[in-house]
């Protein structure tokens, strides 16, 4: 009876060997990955969390491999799940490493010169498909034998014309000396992947499946995860790894290139290092109210008759989260007002909306760069068409009602008191397309009845826009001005072409990221710029969430 | 069907996976396949310690920073040129970017491991790249190469080149070599000189006349012309402003270049000299680009490097150009600005890194990209002044060689601090100077305690 009991499900003679295969490798693995975890935290240098985490990471693997081997050998799905999910990761692993040494992704950046020389056959073969793919559907009958086989044949022509013009000839030619320059890690990585594909093979097949006691549910949980993969993995490789790793590195005074010592919060505590000292007189020098070898003067307050001086050690961060905090609380309000009463405009039914709509939105699709130069070609004090515009309208006016108004000559963006409302308005201007776009789809999902009950109630138009659009566009209202204050305190390509990477003038276009960026890419302190970056995520944390709430008080106020 | 899809798809992918796998390398080859003849040039080349053979096999990438399109065409073609010289493969990268200057994609690019071998970076960067230990001391390559000599180049920018930072002592070491040199002149719309009936500056400069205060009487009777005219216009960077300071006796740095000397006496009569251009409107308002309107015939006199001249030779209006007047120390206090070429420290192929260098910097290569007319070669000699004055013979080219022969400061690194850091400071105080936010006097009280920390790091 017992032996009954325990008799385990087989996979014919074949499948048994698979798995036991299967069993072995995933038992030696987990030895293979322990030893490499190990030589790795061995060979890595006091408090570097880098080779840590990847030990960790093999560590985990090994665990996983472990666990598969214990499992396989119960014939317990979960081995099975185990064993393809190690297995997949270290095939990738090994595909993308292998891909890395042959110098495919550098490849890949020159392959686009490349590319346009086989479009033409390309494009002659996606022709041929598609002619015959519409001839199909179109007619109620099979498409001739012979003209398939010619369309078959035309494609194949196509696809080879467009890699041998792509240059897969010299590539593969070349592929034997990259093997032959590489040394051993070239080999040991394609044979890792044909390991590891074998390895996801056997166990993937229907003989291993059923042997492990695979159901339906596990079949499609599988296919699930497989499917969310790509997505899972680059989420995990390109945006949560460099992301702790940024986490990381901010504790740390890695320049990019060599050091990288963990300096703790000292990063944090710089930033936020302040000092506030009381003045003798309001014009003392600031180098005789604080030390001046640590500390720069932020700004002078007085407070009941007692003037005080705030120092900064890093006086550049202050000033670009004042900046920041100024650029968004003008260019949101800006570029969302107008946005919600254009879009209001352009949902009326009236000849040629579709082409306004269009144009409004121009600006959305045009590249940053190219919009910042025409607009700072058009700032300029000189020669710039806005100041001729207002020049022009000074000179109508004092002209035609004999006034003697002076022309401004406004220095846009050489003034700072004018710099950053400069790249406000261009900003603002840019993004008020694209939210009015989100208002006018947010507007259309308003049931008329709604605006037919209000008439009937007699409420006035401006009473429905402020009773009935307003609250039904709550959802898309939030949703605007939280990516809106998001972009707007990022800001950094406005600012950095108007003031050619500097902030300036003075430090009036300073923006946290555009301090970041230089603190990070210019001055090469990574560990310092990783803190301001986390910083920076602090600030829009706080102002997302306080949007949040506010909007939920309000919803919430709305439907009592 | 579906599997003729499937194959076709599948072909592609892999296709262009094995296509991007050998790209750069394979296909620059073929056009360069009819080229091999040049091969035994290679093997006569004197550096005897390669072997003959081993040439053929190397490909290196180099990148510098072109002005334009027609510039970059002229590095492609010099390229080539050397690549068949030298019997290796070469891929020239015209560097620059538009969303991020040159030199943030290269240190990038150097920490990301993905840097070409050779590259041209400005001379004020040439600390920090040594210092980070991204640069190859080429001195024993140099040493084995004949006819090679430090003297051959001009003298300032090889004090930095050459220097040991852990000795303090130059001409140990050698980092590169200088791709060109330029100066400050300022370009003349001599039709709005006459037309405000404004002496000539090029005539008072020969005659010995002129120094600041001519230069401002010029630029006052331009300016007297009214409308959108002004007298004087210059770009918001350190160069411009720079050569006020040195030219009053002052200077960023003291003579060691271990402390800020933007406080000194002389350099703040500098900045105050400018600050009086300012604030009599004379100047196009300071942080405008002052090139389109000196091009749009707003402007009579615009002071920038050589590399402004192939812009400015389009204009239609009558133009030339002058030195910098002379200030108060006698001097015009012009800059030597200069970029070298430098070679990867993680390169494979070091040797011939270094012959690439040299190559690039022989005075034919440096005549054809000078004959472009945005670079002075940086070597040094009669023969090599004689045919640059031949390049826009109609021109003033005299008074770049005046420039760089008057006592120029070189365009420096920091080797005791941080250059970003210092321009930073230095650059945000300065532009609240030029536009009346900050007096010189509390400019000279805080910004050596500012600008100052960057020696520190």
């Amino acid at each position: 009876m017992a032996s009954a009991t325990t008799a385990l499900p087989s996979a014919g003679r074949r499948g048994d060997a698979a798995l036991t295969v299967l069993m072995v490798w995933h038992a030696a693995l987990c030895i293979l990955l322990i030893a490499g975890a190990l030589v790795v935290l061995s060979s890595a240098p006091a408090l570097d969390l880098t080779p840590v985490a990847l030990a960790a990471g093999l560590a985990l693997l090994a665990l996983g491999s472990g666990v598969a081997a214990a499992l396989i050998l119960r014939r317990n799905h979960l081995g099975r799940t185990l064993s393809l999910t190690v297995n997949y990761i270290l095939f990738l692993a090994c595909l993308i490493g292998l891909a890395h040494v042959l110098g495919v992704f550098m490849g890949l950046d020159d392959l686009a010169d490349y590319m346009a020389r086989g479009i033409p056959f390309l494009m002659a073969a996606l022709f041929v498909v598609g002619y015959f793919v519409a001839a199909t559907e179109l007619r109620d009958r099979p498409v001739p034998v012979a003209r398939r086989n010619l369309g078959r044949v035309l494609m194949a022509v196509g696809a080879i014309g467009f890699l041998l013009t792509a240059g897969v000839v010299p590539a593969l030619a070349s592929v034997p000396g990259k093997y032959a320059s590489g040394g051993l890690l070239p080999l040991a990585l394609t044979a890792g992947v044909a390991v590891l594909g074998y390895m996801l093979w056997s166990m993937w097949r229907g003989e291993s499946a059923r042997a492990m006691g695979a159901k339906n549910i596990h079949s499609e949980r599988l296919n699930g995860w497989l499917f969310l993969s790509p997505n899972l993995l680059g989420f995990a490789l390109f945006f949560a790894g460099p992301l702790l790793f940024s986490l990381y590195v901010s504790f740390t005074n890695w320049d990019a290139f060599n050091k990288r010592d963990w300096v703790g919060l000292d990063n944090y505590r710089r930033v936020f290092n302040l000092t506030v000292q009381p003045l003798a007189t309001p014009d003392q020098p600031a180098n005789q109210a604080i030390d001046v070898r640590v500390y720069d003067e932020l700004f002078r307050v007085n407070l009941f008759g007692q003037g005080y001086l705030v120092g900064a050690e890093d006086k550049r961060f202050w000033i670009s989260l004042r900046n920041t905090l100024v650029f968004g609380l003008l260019a949101v309000p800006l570029s969302v007002i107008p946005a919600l009463l254009l879009a209001t405009l352009l949902n009326s039914r009236l000849p040629g909306m579709r082409i306004y709509r269009t144009l409004y939105f121009i600006p959305s699709v045009a590249a940053v760069v190219g919009v910042a130069l025409i607009w700072q070609w058009m700032y300029n004090s000189q020669v710039g068409w806005i100041n001729y515009f207002i020049t022009s309208a000074v000179n109508f006016i004092n002209g035609v009602f004999g006034t003697n108004i002076k022309d401004p000559q406004i220095r846009w963006l050489a003034d700072s008191d004018y710099a950053l409302l400069s790249v406000v308005i261009m900003s603002a201007w840019q993004w008020l397309g694209f939210n009015t776009v989100l208002f006018l789809a947010g507007l259309q999902t308003i049931p008329r009845e709604l605006y037919e009950a209000a008439t009937v109630d007699g409420a006035n138009p401006r009473q429905q826009f402020f009773n009935v659009t307003l609250p039904m566009l709550a959802p898309t209202t939030l949703y605007v001005l939280i990516t809106t204050t998001i972009q707007a305190l990022q800001v950094f390509d406005q600012v950095f072409i108007v003031s050619n990477g500097m902030g300036g003038p003075g430090t009036s276009t300073l923006t946290m990221t555009l301090n970041l960026y230089q603190n990070g890419f210019q001055s090469f302190r990574q560990g310092y710029a990783s803190a301001l970056a986390w910083v920076l995520f602090i600030v829009i944390f706080v102002f997302t969430l306080f949007q949040f709430r506010r909007q939920r008080r309000a919803s919430g106020a709305y439907d009592m | 069907m579906k599997t003729t899809y499937r194959l076709i798809g599948l072909m592609a992918i892999a296709g262009l996976i094995l296509a991007a796998c050998a790209v750069p390398a394979a296909q620059p080859a073929q056009p360069a396949q009819p080229a091999q003849p040049a091969q035994p040039a290679a093997t006569e080349a004197p550096a005897a310690t390669e072997a003959p053979a081993a040439p053929a096999e190397i490909s290196l990438r180099w990148r510098t920073r072109p002005d334009n399109k027609e510039e970059a065409d002229v590095y492609a073609s010099i390229s080539d040129e050397v690549a068949k010289k030298l019997g290796i493969k070469l891929t020239y990268e015209p560097g620059g970017s538009e969303t991020a200057s040159y030199q943030d994609v290269l240190r990038t690019e150097l920490a990301a491991g993905t840097a070409p071998d050779v590259f041209w970076i400005p001379g004020t960067d040439i600390a920090d790249f040594v210092q980070r230990g991204l640069l190859l001391n080429l001195r024993p390559y140099a040493d084995a190469t004949e006819g090679y000599s430090d003297s051959n180049y001009y003298p300032e920018p090889m004090f930095h080149l050459t220097y040991n930072p852990e000795t303090g002592k130059p001409g140990e070491v050698l980092w590169g070599l200088p791709r060109d040199v330029s100066t400050f002149v300022l370009y003349l719309n001599l039709d709005l000189i006459n037309e405000a009936g404004a002496p000539d500056p090029r005539e008072l400069a020969k005659e010995g006349k002129w120094d600041w205060a001519a230069f401002k009487e010029v630029a006052e009777k331009i300016n007297a012309l009214g409308g959108e005219i002004k007298g004087y216009g210059m770009n918001a960077w350190w160069g411009p402003y720079g050569a006020f300071m040195n030219s009053a006796g002052g200077g960023f740095f003291n003579a060691e270049r271990n402390a800020c000397n933007l406080n000194s006496k002389e350099s703040l009569e500098g900045l105050s000299f400018l600050r009086s251009l300012y604030d009599a409107g004379i100047a196009v308002p300071y942080g405008e680009d002052s090139e389109p309107p000196f091009r749009a015939g707003k402007v009579g006199m615009f002071q920038n490097g050589r590399w402004a001249t192939p812009g400015i030779s389009t204009v239609t209006f009558n133009w030339d150009v002058v030195e910098l007047p002379k200030g108060p120390s006698g001097h015009m206090g012009n800059w030597l600005f200069w970029g070298a070429y430098v070679v990867n420290k993680n390169t494979k192929h070091p040797e011939a890194a270094w012959k690439l260098v040299d190559a690039l910097t022989q005075p034919d290569i440096q005549a054809k990209v000078a004959a472009r007319g945005t670079n002075i070669p940086s070597r040094v000699g009669e023969a090599v002044f004689a045919e640059f004055l031949k390049i826009l013979p109609e021109k003033n080219n005299q008074a770049f060689l005046n420039g760089l022969a008057d006592k120029p400061t070189a365009e420096g690194p920091l080797w005791t601090g941080s250059w970003p850091d210092f321009d930073k400071a230095m650059g945000a105080k300065v532009s609240d100077v030029l536009t009346g936010k900050l007096s010189v006097e509390e400019f000279g009280k805080t910004i050596c305690d500012e600008a100052g920390k960057a020696f520190n790091k």
